[in-house]
């Protein structure tokens, strides 16, 4: 059976497609599930805020589920995109957006559950700082959101933006390479970063004179959890945009395909270990305030030593990119 | 869809290489400095006791600014830094809400913007360390746990320029391209004046804050 061009472009299409909101669906549930264990938890401590609990625990699993929404967008979008000129290139970048969010939503999405639920939790404990606690909630989980948000802008370059005459091998292998290595490193980042916002929340609603300096270090703490998330946006931006010589060797496109895995692998681990890092500073500025820079400092030089692995796993792709 | 990836390059030969320069950018700068420079001279003007209204602006932000960097280096470093602080985190945030006029965009939205504005922080950072420390305490530092990991030290440094200007530049554009991309789809009508909202004024002052506070701690960790 041949198989003609626009077959495979539309192949790749819906494939994508279902992989961005298949495992897009996978994180916002089980974060907005947390949110509303964490609810019940609360309710049933305190039942006379059990109005404030709920409106708080609705608003929170809102925020929590953009990036479930992000993947729908992108889903839908990869449905009914409309391709000028089908070829075997643009199949790759369609079935590349489609990875790149599908996994990048995993971890904003479970990650941002985390504020939501301790927040429920600290308006049982407190009940006169819930609006302060639905304003950090907010912005946690919206900060935890950018992982997710980064890997929608590789989506949408990789369907959008026109390559122009690029040679077929190795760049097929780039562009799936590009949205894996933003997709899996998204996992961690924003995984690590609702820790930290879930640590806030708890450490505002046991100390609320404390919150200017937990919700300056939560967003410290969350910034550097995304730096491999950071990573795999480069590693991804250079595989879309360098040119590669032709060549029809499996070895080049293999090495393209193998660095955006390296990088968006290696970026898992360090994203969720920056975030328990983040976490224990946050958690711990709350009940120790006087010692909030001495425990930044070394929260950030913690973060620095568990970020090596991401690194490492940047410089090994690079060094597929470049050298190999 | 067109304007996605496309910019205004002013290209000009230089000694058998190309300059270029964004030249869209390089307005916007001006436009962000020549705002920042109206409000410098607004809040200023006719000083007195009882403040006026963008006097009591003024303070309100140049307090806020110093009382974060007092907090992070301490009462004799932050009469130093201070100053750099308030200076940057006013520009970022200018540039991170210009997007907002129409037709005007924001300068972070170029790498080469906050790649600079990193490089600066990295190199202030380090001029700090060597002079609180001396170069030999400073230096000493990058052969810690073991010697052999020097290099990896030295890339772990270098990574902290590229987070810190990805993760804003990154942002921002990510943000405007989200907004072009709907505004496309939805033909202009319904969603974009909230995303302006979220991703030009929520996301905008986020990451200006996050990245005046990271140059802070940075210079923080090398001095103590």
């Amino acid at each position: 059976m041949a198989i003609d061009i626009e077959t495979v472009v539309k192949i790749a299409a819906y494939i994508g497609g279902g992989l961005a909101m298949g495992l897009g669906a996978i994180g916002a549930a089980v974060g907005e599930g947390y949110t509303a264990a964490q609810a019940n938890a609360a309710v049933a401590r305190s039942p006379k805020t059990s109005a404030d609990i709920f409106k708080n625990m609705l608003v929170g699993q809102a925020v929590a589920e953009s990036a479930s929404i992000f993947a729908l967008v992108i889903a839908i979008l990869l449905l009914f995109v409309n391709v000028p000129v089908p070829t075997y290139l643009k199949a790759a970048a369609l079935l590349g957006a489609g990875l790149s969010m599908g996994f990048g939503a995993i971890g904003s999405g479970i990650g941002s559950g985390f504020p939501g639920g301790e927040a429920c939790t600290g308006i049982a404990r407190q009940p006169q700082v819930t609006s302060q606690l639905t304003t950090n909630m907010l912005i946690g989980s919206a900060v935890c959101q950018t992982p997710a948000i980064f890997s929608m802008v590789v989506a949408l370059m990789l369907t959008f933006i026109d390559f122009g005459k690029v040679p077929l091998y190795p760049t097929w292998a780039a562009y799936l390479g590009a949205g894996l290595s933003m997709g899996l490193a998204a996992i961690g980042s924003g995984y690590g970063g609702g820790l930290a916002a879930g640590a806030s929340c708890e450490g505002i609603a046991r100390h609320p004179r404390t919150a200017t300096n937990v919700t300056t270090i939560m967003l410290v703490g969350q910034a550097v959890s995304q730096t491999p998330a950071i990573f795999g946006l480069l590693v991804s931006f250079i595989l879309m945009f360098k040119s590669y010589p032709e060549s029809t060797a499996l070895s080049a496109s293999m090495a393209l395909m193998g660095a955006g895995i390296c990088m968006g692998f290696g970026g898992i681990g360090p994203g969720i270990g920056n975030g328990m890092a983040a976490e224990g500073a946050v958690r711990w500025v709350a009940r120790n305030v006087e010692h909030a820079s001495d425990l930044m400092r070394i929260m950030l030089v913690g973060q620095a030593v568990s970020q090596s692995t991401a690194i490492y796993a940047m410089v090994v792709s690079l060094v597929l990119i470049f050298v190999v | 869809m067109g304007e996605l990836g496309k910019l205004h390059q002013l290209i000009i030969p230089f000694f058998g290489h190309n300059i270029t320069i964004n030249l869209e950018v390089v307005v916007m700068t001006w436009i962000v400095f020549v705002l920042l420079i109206v409000l410098g001279l607004f809040t200023t003007r006719k000083k007195a006791i009882l403040p006026r209204p963008l006097q009591a602006l003024g303070e309100l932000i140049v307090s806020l600014l110093y009382g974060l960097t007092e907090d992070a280096l301490g009462r004799e470093q932050a009469q130093k830094y201070a100053p750099l602080v308030c200076a940057l985190f006013l520009f970022l945030l200018t540039s991170n809400w210009l997007g907002i006029i129409p037709h005007l965009e924001e300068p972070t939205k170029d790498l080469n913007t906050t790649l600079g504005l990193g490089l600066m922080g990295f190199v202030i950072a380090h001029y700090a360390g060597i002079k609180s420390k001396g170069f030999k305490a400073y230096a000493k530092e990058y052969f810690q746990p073991i010697f052999f990991m020097m290099p990896l030290n030295l890339i772990g440094e270098l990574a902290k320029i590229v987070s810190i200007s990805f993760r804003l530049f990154g942002n921002i554009m990510g943000g405007s391209i989200i907004i072009l991309v709907v505004s496309y789809l939805t033909y202009n009508i319904v969603l974009p004046p909230f995303l302006y909202a979220f991703f030009g004024l929520f996301v905008g002052t986020i990451q200006a804050f996050v990245f005046t506070m990271l140059t802070v701690v940075y210079i923080s960790v090398q001095v103590k």
